[in-house]
């Protein structure tokens, strides 16, 4: 079943640069994927167009069946909170704890907060961190940094995970971690889309590869459910 | 990793039906959790912003009950308000006889008291003090010099102008010879009390704006402090009034804090002048206590105090939330 849909989308920015450039790709549920390219390729402008951040010069990008550009802006936020986003530099806040950078997107959301901390506990148990909620992100190794990142995205149990370089700041072993964990949530049914630069990580993971130059799909490698995840 | 991990099947963009009330609820207790604790840790820059917005408010309080005193002055003045009206000497009994009915039959008037030509030398003398001189001055002269005189005193309800009328009519009786009118002086004090109101009013106006700004100030550096906060939770899905409730929260315990103090600067500014104008309004005979520090003035001062800290969150929020809560929407 088609989840994510780009229809001929381009993204032209102020000054006449193209982000991308008439893409069209879709993207099935519960699948992992890939966005590979060189800096400037237009990575980072697809997941931006998928969180809402930017809107389509032209084309339609299309969530679940929704247009994006047809949602209200009173739905924004609702349809953000479907997505797990994890960023390069974490975004953590410095002055709280594990605990607390991990519970942010919980307060924004009807649950109490027993159930919450519950939620903030397993999250923090999925990217073992258990023993960390106490300490601030200072006193955590870059490698723990990623992974509070990623239990944060995923504490809301979201239907898709936006990874924008999740393992540029990371060496080979904790990219493979990394990686391991985007696999677990791939095979509950959440949808995972991971922009990397990391050819040769992306190679080992035996997933579908979409291939990005100068805003441009250049190559798509199709799904390739045999192969194993690392 | 469990079962319970797998992703909500909830529509795309669709509001939780369930638990809204609770989770709006929980949020303001959340925020004013918060902002206790965010001006807890910032207590003595707190304290500033609450002197600076309390003196913005001082002087307007201190207007008002200024104001609503010299109100319930002059009220009280015009109850006592009059005229003297001065017979010519030799007026005849009649012609006096004649102007008793007329002041009796004024409807504007409450009482009238003759002073009697014989009655006003008696008086003359008991002021002198029994003076020889004067009493031998006035008896090597035939005809007693004072004339007759009444002290006219209007009801309670009359206005300045009723008795500038009366006084006008009354000049122009046959036997008297002049009126004069008791209130020239208070006339010239309600026009120095609405001279004081105007520029009273401008200044409150210009001082109140200050608390405003002084709370915009506040609140824009309180933003300014959780920009990195905002930024994610823009990412993760706060709506805007999410994004705006803990700064409205700042700007409401900077106002309420502003206005406490402003009724402590209040309370100890008319302690320190209590005694000295009792001093000053009794050696004028004048009976009338400092009214308008009520409870309702108290409450009047403290939720001005929320507005304005409101309203300056507002215009902080519009300023510097502008592009985050478009993000967020």
């Amino acid at each position: 079943m088609t989840f994510l849909q780009f229809d001929h989308v381009t993204r032209r920015f102020d000054n006449g640069q193209e982000g991308l450039s008439d893409v069209s790709l879709s993207i099935q549920q519960g699948s992992m994927v890939f966005l590979t390219g060189h800096s400037g390729a237009g990575k980072s402008t697809l997941l931006k167009l998928l969180i809402g951040l930017e809107s389509p010069t032209s084309g339609r990008v299309i969530v679940d069946g929704f247009d994006l550009n047809k949602l209200k802006a009173k739905q924004m936020p609702w349809y953000r909170r479907q997505i797990g986003i994890v960023l390069q530099d974490h975004n953590l806040l410095p002055d709280r704890t594990v605990f607390e950078n991990v519970a942010l997107p919980l307060r924004l959301n009807p649950m109490s907060a027993k159930d919450a901390a519950r939620r903030v506990r397993g999250a923090l148990a999925t990217v073992d961190l258990s023993d960390k909620g106490a300490l601030l992100p200072r006193h955590l190794s870059t490698g723990e940094q990623q992974r509070v990142g990623i239990a944060r995205a995923v504490v809301t149990r979201p239907r898709i995970i936006l990874a924008d370089e999740p393992t540029g700041n990371l060496d080979p072993f904790l990219s493979r971690q990394v990686m391991a964990l985007f696999h677990q949530f791939r095979d509950l049914g959440t949808t995972v889309l991971v922009a990397s630069h990391d050819i040769d990580l992306i190679k080992d993971q035996g997933c579908r590869i979409l291939h990005l130059s100068q805003g441009s799909l250049v190559q798509d490698t199709g799904e390739n459910p045999g192969a194993e995840a690392q | 990793m469990t079962a319970e991990d797998r992703p909500n099947a909830t529509g795309l963009a669709a509001k939780p039906e369930d638990g809204l009330l609770k989770a709006w609820v929980a949020d303001h207790r959340r925020v004013a959790s918060d902002t206790a604790n965010f001006i807890s840790q910032r207590i003595l820059g707190s304290f500033l912003v609450w002197v600076m917005l309390g003196i913005a408010l001082t002087l307007p309080g201190l207007l008002w009950i200024a104001q609503s005193n010299l109100q319930a002055f002059g009220s009280q003045w015009q109850g006592n308000a009059g005229l003297s009206v001065y017979m010519e000497v030799g007026a005849s009994e009649s012609q006096v006889r004649d102007l008793a009915a007329q002041l009796q039959q004024n409807n504007t008037v409450q009482r009238a008291v003759l002073t009697t030509p014989a009655a006003a030398l008696e008086e003359l003398l008991a002021r002198s003090g029994d003076s020889e001189f004067l009493r031998e001055a006035l008896a090597s002269i035939d005809v007693n010099p004072l004339p007759a005189s009444f002290s006219v005193v209007l009801k309670d309800d009359a206005s300045y102008l009723a008795l500038d009328a009366l006084s006008r009519q009354l000049l122009a009786l046959p036997g008297v010879d002049d009126v004069v009118i008791q209130s020239a002086w208070i006339e010239r004090l309600q026009d120095l009390t609405n001279l004081a109101n105007a520029i009273g009013g401008g200044l409150s106006s210009i001082l109140l704006a200050a608390a405003v700004l002084v709370t915009f100030a506040a609140v824009r550096l309180a933003i300014e402090s959780k920009l990195a906060e905002l930024r994610v939770l823009a990412l993760v899905g706060a709506t805007a009034s999410q994004m705006r409730r803990p700064f409205l929260y700042f700007g409401a315990a900077y106002g309420v804090g502003g206005g406490i103090m402003s009724v402590l600067l209040i309370a100890l500014f008319l302690n320190e002048i209590e005694a000295p104008l009792e001093s000053l309004l009794i050696s004028y005979q004048i009976d009338v206590s400092l009214a308008g520090f009520s409870p309702g003035f108290l409450l009047a001062v403290v939720v001005t105090g929320w507005l304005l800290g409101l309203m300056g969150a507002l215009l902080a929020l519009s300023q510097k939330l502008g592009d985050l809560t478009k993000e967020a929407s």
